[in-house]
């Protein structure tokens, strides 16, 4: 049996009225002399005895009645999951263990691992005990053992973690380990935890336990969680091509408390040194946005910092993240042979308003491209090239199978035929024959997959329907090839495929003027430059999130480096990617060191921002939640998955009680009205 | 109980004013009590005359009346009434049950004390000899009856020294007396009279026979007739015996009375059977109530 509102029990405390009044009813005798005793000795006395029973009856009535409906008011409720199990046979037990960052703060841990032994000494000594702590991950210490020690020992070994919290993945986990046990007693899991907000979200929980599982939480955290300002994430491009960083590093700062916050100091540092310093205010339950921008970077890794002085909850005060500063790479562009104006003066325009862009373009035209040359090159732009030659082809076939990214624009010196001869390995698509609209009509670009890198800054305006497309290739997309925009009349439009190592981009309009207005819109540039970030680097994360996994790339090097911990101890992990560079899964927050030959790299790691929300849980809805709708109070036991007419049964308990608790007062007031009938009379 | 320090206690003047108030009718109706307003009932060899009788042999020659010898040469004797020479014995029972007083501050004992102090105080003032006596278990305090100058000062003395104490055997006491009072006369016995009717109206009858006149005042309190406790529950001691009993008086109560009841009755009977004036009082009485029940009782003697 459990109960739903266990603090009732307060209420017992009320059967000290009735046990007080008797007592002070049945006061001592007072002793009185009194001459004519004979004549009392002669009354019979019976009275007396059966008084004092009535009183008595009187109390016990009294006070099971009180004791019925403070039981009543606890709400007691069957278990219907273990009703069918054989509770005289040894149980099965999983202790969970939140060691999270949050339980980081002051004495929590220690709290939850005096909890985690108490809950040990509760189990029965047959009974099997398992040991898993956990974050967003979960982690086995101990399978079910039944020797108590070992599970100790395990407890005390334990240390709160780093990393944000997952209650669901725990209980999965846990439930996934008392699967492995065959018993016939009950299978509990005993979870362990501050239980903050964060760690559960009702709207996306899919996850319940099994009927015969029986869930007890034991809440460290307390009704009344700290207030903590916490910075909960930096958005920041992790490579940049120029000395001056022109984009914004864009800082969020919370406030998880109830109350507002001023001067809070926002210190960004590079390698270091202060760079700016901000003062922002934050009132309670909010957040805001501080932007840094303009600043200078020296070449190569720049470890960044920023800090919020706040003097609560260290762990979430301070943010890590890397600016690498590189060397622009080579790209070229290929156009057809032209007299006049260049076909690419567009492109070459818009290519060279950013100086952010990874590339440093050289245009040439087809006929004047070295084959040998190609490999000095990172990106090619085949810009409504014409015939090229077949060794060029080849050469860029070999190009892109060795990891080279090009992108290919049509026009109307493309050739259909040639082109789809030359590149057919890596072109992503067929060309067909050419469209050319009305003169006065034009066709717009549709079904843009704005989810993509090339058009996710286009997702908020959606303006790139108002390109006018007058001439176009109908073409046919491979199969590997994915279709990232398309022309009004369904034909693709911008066509990707990855062809060996490397990458291919097909626009089937050009990316001059001729065949849309495109360059003469402001839609252009973006364009243009999403579309050469894409194809010619890959997007490297200015910070990564405790947990997650980074390449630490070998370089020219013919092994990885060593890698040292935000901690300074030596990494000892050794797996690799087919490529040959390391894989390393961020375990504590800081910098971890890359070790190059030269100049060191850095890789910066994260806590999970919103750990430092330390809101508390709705533990009666995620009980509720987890357990199939019987909710209950912390400390106490739930079964789940039970329909809602089985839980109204399990509980109508109460109903039974307060009943009996109204017959018992019932017959207490008879009894006591005929003790008084009985003096009146007498 | 608390003992009267001085005899002055037992002559209060209120009470005394009180007393002296009725003294006109009890001279009235008691003879012997007061001189002057009634007869004596024995009659004695006092100096006024009453009558003549014929001389028979065997009587007195002191009587004889000379002159009229000389004058008549008959034999007559002189006969005179007596002047209230009549002994009167106050009998104060002083046993533990007399200790005992519920809503009152006087005990019955105390009662019984103030009681008798007024009946020797009025006896006195008729020129009656006074005597005392106390008895618990048995007979502790005699004063002989006497009539003399500052007598009555050695009785308020002995009265004001009695204090409770010891089991009543109270028949037993009055058989006792009866052996002791040699000399007839009015024996006024104070007490609450605990002892059984039977074994009491021997004792009476022990007295009587000795040529007393008896009279019995039952003192009692007024809760001992009542047996009005408020307590729910009363765990009673006896005085004497030092016995106790848990009693639930609610439950008690009407059991008692009607026993109290029956032994009142039964005590009157036994009074009335053997010629005893018996009045029962209570300690809320006024003394004067119990003085002038007491005249009125004696006027037809």
């Amino acid at each position: 049996m459990s109960f739903l509102t266990p603090l009732f029990f307060l209420g017992v405390a009320a059967l000290a009225a009735p046990i007080l009044v008797h007592l002070v009813r049945r006061t001592r005798a007072r002793r009185v002399q009194f001459p004519a005793l004979v004549f009392v000795r002669q009354v019979p006395q019976r009275t007396i005895r059966r008084r004092t029973l009535h009183n008595i009856l009187l109390m016990l009535l009294r006070c099971l009645a009180i004791l019925l409906i403070v039981i009543a008011f606890t709400r007691p409720f069957f278990s219907g999951g273990s009703a069918a199990k054989d509770n005289s046979a040894a149980g099965a037990t999983v202790i969970l263990i939140d060691n999270s960052l949050s339980m980081r703060r002051e004495g929590l841990f220690a709290e939850a691992q005096r909890r985690a032994e108490s809950a040990l000494d509760d189990a029965r000594n047959d009974e099997q005990v398992a040991l898993m702590s956990f974050d967003k991950r979960y982690t086995v210490l101990n399978r079910f053992l039944a020797e108590k020690n070992r599970v100790r020992s395990g407890i005390m070994s334990l240390t709160a973690g780093w990393d944000g919290t997952d209650y669901e993945q725990a209980l999965r986990g846990a439930e996934s380990l008392l699967s492995e046990v065959e018993t016939t007693g009950p299978k509990r899991i005993v979870m362990i935890s501050d239980f903050q907000m964060p760690g559960w979200t009702q709207a996306s929980a899919t996850f319940k336990l099994s009927n015969n599982t029986q869930l007890t939480t034991l809440d460290v955290g307390g009704n009344n969680p700290p207030p903590n300002i916490a910075i909960t994430n930096v958005e920041a491009r992790g490579v940049v091509f120029g000395q001056k960083y022109l984009d914004n590093v864009v800082v969020h700062v919370s406030n998880f408390g109830d109350t507002p916050k001023d001067h809070i100091q926002v210190d960004f540092q590079i390698n270091e040194q202060t760079v700016e310093k901000r003062d922002i205010s934050l009132n309670s339950r909010d957040s805001r946005v501080v932007e840094f921008t303009g600043f200078n970077l020296n070449e190569g890794a720049n470890r960044c910092t920023i800090d919020i002085g706040t003097g609560d909850f260290a762990p979430d005060n301070r943010f890590y993240f890397t600016l690498r500063r590189e060397t622009p790479a080579k790209a070229l562009i290929i156009e057809g042979a032209s007299r006049g104006r260049s076909d690419s003066l567009h492109l070459q325009s818009a290519l060279s308003a950013d100086e952010t862009l990874p590339f440093a373009f050289t245009l040439k035209s087809a006929g004047s491209v070295d084959p040998a040359s190609v490999s000095d090159y990172k990106l090619m732009v085949l810009n409504d090239a014409g015939p090229i030659s077949s060794a060029l082809a080849d050469t860029l076939v070999r190009f892109v199978n060795a990891g080279g990214q090009v992108i290919v624009s049509t026009g109307p010196k493309t050739q259909a035929d040639t082109l789809n001869a030359s590149l057919q390995t890596v072109l992503p698509a067929v060309l067909r024959e050419a469209v050319q609209t009305k003169a006065g009509e034009s066709v717009a670009i549709t079904e843009v997959k704005f989810d993509h890198p090339i058009f996710e800054v286009f997702q908020e305006s959606g303006r790139l329907a108002s390109a006018n497309v007058i001439g176009y290739f109908r073409s046919e997309p491979r199969a590997n090839a994915a279709v990232l925009a398309r022309f009004e009349d369904g034909s693709p439009a911008l066509v990707e495929a990855s062809t060996g190592k490397g990458r291919v981009l097909l626009f089937t309009s050009s990316l001059g003027p001729s065949w849309n207005d495109l360059p003469l819109t402001p839609l252009y540039l973006p364009f243009i430059h999403q579309m050469v970030r894409y194809a010619g680097t890959s997007e490297e994360n200015a910070w990564s999130s405790l947990g997650e996994t980074f390449t630490v790339g070998k370089q020219k090097e013919a092994a990885p480096p060593a890698v040292d911990t935000p901690s300074g101890a030596r990494l000892s992990e050794t797996r690799l990617t087919p490529d040959g560079d390391l894989l390393v899964t961020a375990r504590e927050p800081g910098f971890y060191r890359l070790r190059y030959n030269g100049a060191p790299g850095f890789a910066a790691v994260n806590i999970d921002g919103a750990e430092g929300d330390f809101t508390k849980l709705n533990l009666g809805e995620f009980i509720a939640g987890v357990t199939g709708g019987a909710g209950t109070a912390e400390g106490s036991e739930a079964n789940r998955n039970a329909s809602n007419e089985e839980v109204e049964s399990r509980q109508r308990v109460w109903w039974s009680l307060l009943l009996v608790a109204l017959l018992l007062l019932l017959a207490e007031s008879f009894l006591a009205r005929r003790t008084k009938m009985v003096k009146m009379i007498g | 109980m608390q003992p009267a320090t001085t005899p002055a206690r037992f002559l209060d003047p209120e009470l005394l004013g009180r007393i002296g108030s009725l003294e006109l009718l009890a001279r009235a109706v008691v003879e012997g009590f007061m001189s002057g307003l009634h007869r004596s009932p024995y009659t004695g060899f006092s100096t006024e005359f009453t009558e003549y009788r014929q001389y028979n042999p065997g009587d007195d020659l002191r009587y004889l009346d000379w002159r009229l010898l000389g004058r008549t040469d008959r034999y007559f004797i002189k006969k005179y009434r007596a002047d209230t020479n009549t002994q009167c014995h106050l009998l104060i029972d002083t046993s533990a049950s007399m200790d005992y007083a519920h809503a009152s501050s006087v005990t019955k004992l105390q009662y019984a004390q103030f009681l008798a102090a007024s009946l020797a105080y009025l006896l006195n003032r008729q020129q009656d000899a006074v005597g005392l006596v106390a008895f618990a278990e048995k007979v502790h305090t005699h004063v002989p009856a006497r009539n003399r100058t500052g007598h009555m000062r050695t009785i308020f003395g002995n009265l004001s020294m009695l204090q409770a104490g010891g089991e009543t055997h109270l028949a037993a006491s009055l058989h006792q007396l009866a052996e002791i009072l040699t000399r007839r006369g009015i024996v006024v016995i104070i007490s609450d009279f605990y002892d059984q009717a039977d074994r009491l109206q021997e004792s009476f009858q022990h007295l009587r026979f000795k040529g007393h006149d008896l009279v019995a005042f039952q003192v009692l309190d007024q809760n001992e007739l009542d047996f009005d406790f408020k307590d729910p529950v009363l765990l009673l001691e006896d005085a004497e015996t030092q016995e106790q009993m848990p009693v639930l008086p609610d439950v008690v109560m009407s059991g008692y009375r009607e026993r109290m009841r029956k032994h009142v009755e039964d005590m009157r009977r036994c009074a009335s059977t053997n010629n005893v004036d018996f009045e029962l009082l209570t300690t809320k009485q006024p003394l004067d109530f119990a003085l002038f029940s007491f005249l009125s009782r004696r006027s037809g003697k």
